[in-house]
């Protein structure tokens, strides 16, 4: 007889119960659980730490976004850190006239619209060309930000504390009411990427990444899909965008420029390119391996192995963004996501073995 | 009129290290079907050795360069060997991560070193003043930056047509299978392909060296405009390399010259040849010369 709370065979009759998200009582259980702490986290922590907490959950649906287009389409994304731009740049424009809950998904959409601007050559072009075009994008786009007055050249555009209904965000409650906004947005997000294979539409992608030539004589669109791809990982990036600029409350373009754009490519391929789990633990490691980095530069320093003209802590960061991509790469190209494989495997059958 | 020419000339000079860069890339495309984004770093590579070599040791330039250049082809040689070769019939997303961790890698390594911030400039070697033509005047180091493009597209062109090498490059280029079955080492060309892209890098980076200053920041976008000449030219396609890096230098500094004026801020060299790949991308996607990709089921 099937066990609702363990995994003890394979049941599947139908092909609902194949695309079934969870396969037992024990993983929904985990879930909501796991939403629970996360809600009551902020009870626990400190202010600095809540903004890590808010920076790893904004990065993770960058990240997300980056694992629709590259994870799921198979398109080389080198422009991620402009589609967040292009929604923090809408956000910080819309914000002194519209409130936050309007400006975030507007933000969104203008940087949907102009990743599908940027796909626009996927209706004659395969990936290796397209990953030149988001270069292009991403250089194009810093430069037109240093050069627009209105952006103020690319300097500190502050945005204004926000009022909801009659709840006033300050200094000290600025992370924790962010943290609860983003959350509900990430949950959203999350549930409709893992969702997203269960439509045609994500199916298509994956058709497409694998075989356009199948997918198209199978009735798809290649083009056209892989358009699709591109506006919706950019809808998340500028999602990601406007959320970053409130909580970070100015924008600035070095927060989108190209070696950001690479931390992102970092974040999706130490976490596991396509894997929902992998778009948290990919952008948590990364932000928490740079936040100790400075302390290691530090500590470096201070053994004396700085020497003149050589700043270390500069060093650091590009040296072991490299250094993990090549690494995972070469050893783990499943990234995080496959090590939290094994363990849900593991406790899938618990206590059986098998 | 004058002008006009003198843009030209610059942007000729300008068109020749962009030439070179993209030659080496189109190289390993070529040959491996990979796309490098760490090329840049190759030519900071290059061009700060040739400095370290020249200030630091003191050699005579003309020594120091030809050390520069075995110098960056082996780093070029043991960063295929390291990091490319276990990728090998891996997808080719995860090829191209790898070069672009990597230049994040190269990146880092260069701020290690004395050379990660900052303006360096070569010792003068070549005489004061230049030449004129027509009214244009040509700089010793302008007209040396083109001769010696000249003299190294010479001597690729040679050893593609001539050698056995360069005819094994060109099989395993044409078609990998054909070429392994007839005794061609393709690991070895996949290796010697990235070594002839540093040699092309590090001359590259001397060219510059000797015609401005050395920073990073300026060799690393070398690297990235060489996406627009590679992809004008076509991108499997040397000749197609080295017309369409002509082609963006020159663009490059007419844009510099006429639009400058009429933007707020100028600097319109830096994204004007970004503009061209799109516009190349949308309209001609293959280049001037590249091979369409015909497909069949």
């Amino acid at each position: 007889m099937r066990n609702p709370w363990a995994q003890t065979g394979n049941y599947r009759t139908d092909y609902r119960q194949d695309t079934a998200i969870f396969a037992t009582y024990l993983e929904m259980l985990s879930l909501w659980a796991f939403l629970a702490v996360l809600l009551a986290l902020p009870l626990f922590l400190s202010r600095p730490q809540m903004f890590v907490l808010d920076l790893i959950l904004v990065y993770a649906l960058a990240v997300l976004g980056l694992n629709i287009t590259t994870g799921y389409a198979g398109l080389i994304n080198i422009g991620q850190a402009a589609f967040v731009g292009v929604g923090a740049y809408t956000a910080a424009l819309l914000a002194p006239s519209l409130p936050f809950w309007l400006t975030v998904p507007i933000g969104g959409l203008a940087a949907a619209v102009a990743g599908g601007i940027v796909g626009i050559p996927s209706l004659r072009i395969k990936h290796l060309y397209l990953a030149i075009a988001t270069l292009a994008f991403q250089i194009i786009f810093e430069w037109t930000v240093g050069h627009s007055t209105i952006l103020k050249q690319g300097g500190a555009i502050p945005l204004p504390r926000v009022e909801f209904w009659d709840y006033r965000v300050g200094y000290k409650n600025h992370y924790y009411f962010w943290y609860y906004v983003i959350l509900l947005v990430v949950v959203v997000l999350a549930f409709a990427f893992r969702n997203l294979l269960r439509t045609r539409f994500g199916r298509a992608l994956v058709a497409v990444r694998d075989n356009d030539r199948a997918a198209d004589a199978m009735g798809m669109h290649p083009g056209l899909t892989k358009i699709f791809a591109f506006a919706l990982g950019g809808f998340y990036a500028g999602v990601a965008g406007a959320l970053y600029a409130y909580l970070s409350r100015a924008v600035v373009i070095e927060d989108y420029m190209l070696p950001v754009s690479i931390k992102f490519l970092a974040m999706a391929i130490v976490g596991g390119l396509g894997s929902l789990v992998g778009s948290f633990l990919g952008p948590a490691f990364l932000v928490l391996l740079d936040l100790n980095m400075e302390d290691l530069a530090n500590w470096l320093k201070s053994l004396g192995l700085s020497y003149a003209g050589v700043d270390i802590a500069s060093a650091m960061r590009p040296l072991t963004f490299g250094l993990v991509i090549v690494l995972f790469l070469i050893f783990e190209p499943r990234g995080l996501a496959n090590g939290w494989r094994l363990v849900r495997n593991f406790f899938r059958n618990w206590p059986f073995k098998y | 009129m004058s002008y006009f020419l003198q843009l030209l000339v610059s942007g000729l000079v300008v068109g020749s290290i962009y030439a070179l860069a993209a030659l080496g890339f189109v190289l390993i495309y070529k040959a491996s079907r990979v796309i490098n984004f760490a090329h840049g770093q190759f030519i900071a590579v290059g061009a700060f050795a040739v400095y370290a070599l020249a200030v630091y040791l003191q050699l005579n330039v003309w020594l120091s360069f030809g050390i520069a250049l075995f110098f960056t082809a082996l780093i070029a040689y043991i960063v295929e060997k390291l990091f490319l070769k276990p990728l090998v019939g891996q997808p080719i997303i995860s090829v191209i991560m790898v070069t672009i961790g990597l230049a994040s890698l190269l990146d880092g390594l260069i701020h290690l070193t004395p050379f990660g911030g900052g303006n360096f400039s070569l010792p003068r070697f070549l005489p004061e003043g230049g030449v004129s033509f027509f009214g244009v005047s040509v700089s010793y180091p302008q007209l040396l930056a083109v001769l010696l493009t000249a003299l190294f597209l010479a001597g690729f062109g040679w050893f593609f047509q001539r050698s056995t090498l360069g005819a094994a490059m060109r099989a395993v280029a044409d078609d990998q299978m054909a070429a392994m079955s007839l005794g061609v080492s393709v690991e070895h060309v996949f290796a010697l392909a990235w070594a002839a892209a540093g040699i092309t890098a590090a001359a590259a980076g001397f060219i510059v060296g000797t015609v401005s200053g050395i920073n990073l920041e300026s060799l690393v976008a070398i690297g990235l405009k060489v996406f627009p000449a590679v992809i004008l030219g076509g991108l499997d396609s040397i000749p197609g390399a080295v017309v369409g890096g002509i082609i963006v230098g020159v663009l490059e500094n007419l844009a510099t010259g006429y639009l400058d004026p009429l933007v707020p801020g100028g600097g319109t060299a830096e994204v004007f040849p970004f503009v061209i790949l799109l516009l190349v991308l949308w309209f001609k996607p293959h280049g001037l010369f590249g091979t369409e990709e015909i497909e069949r089921v």
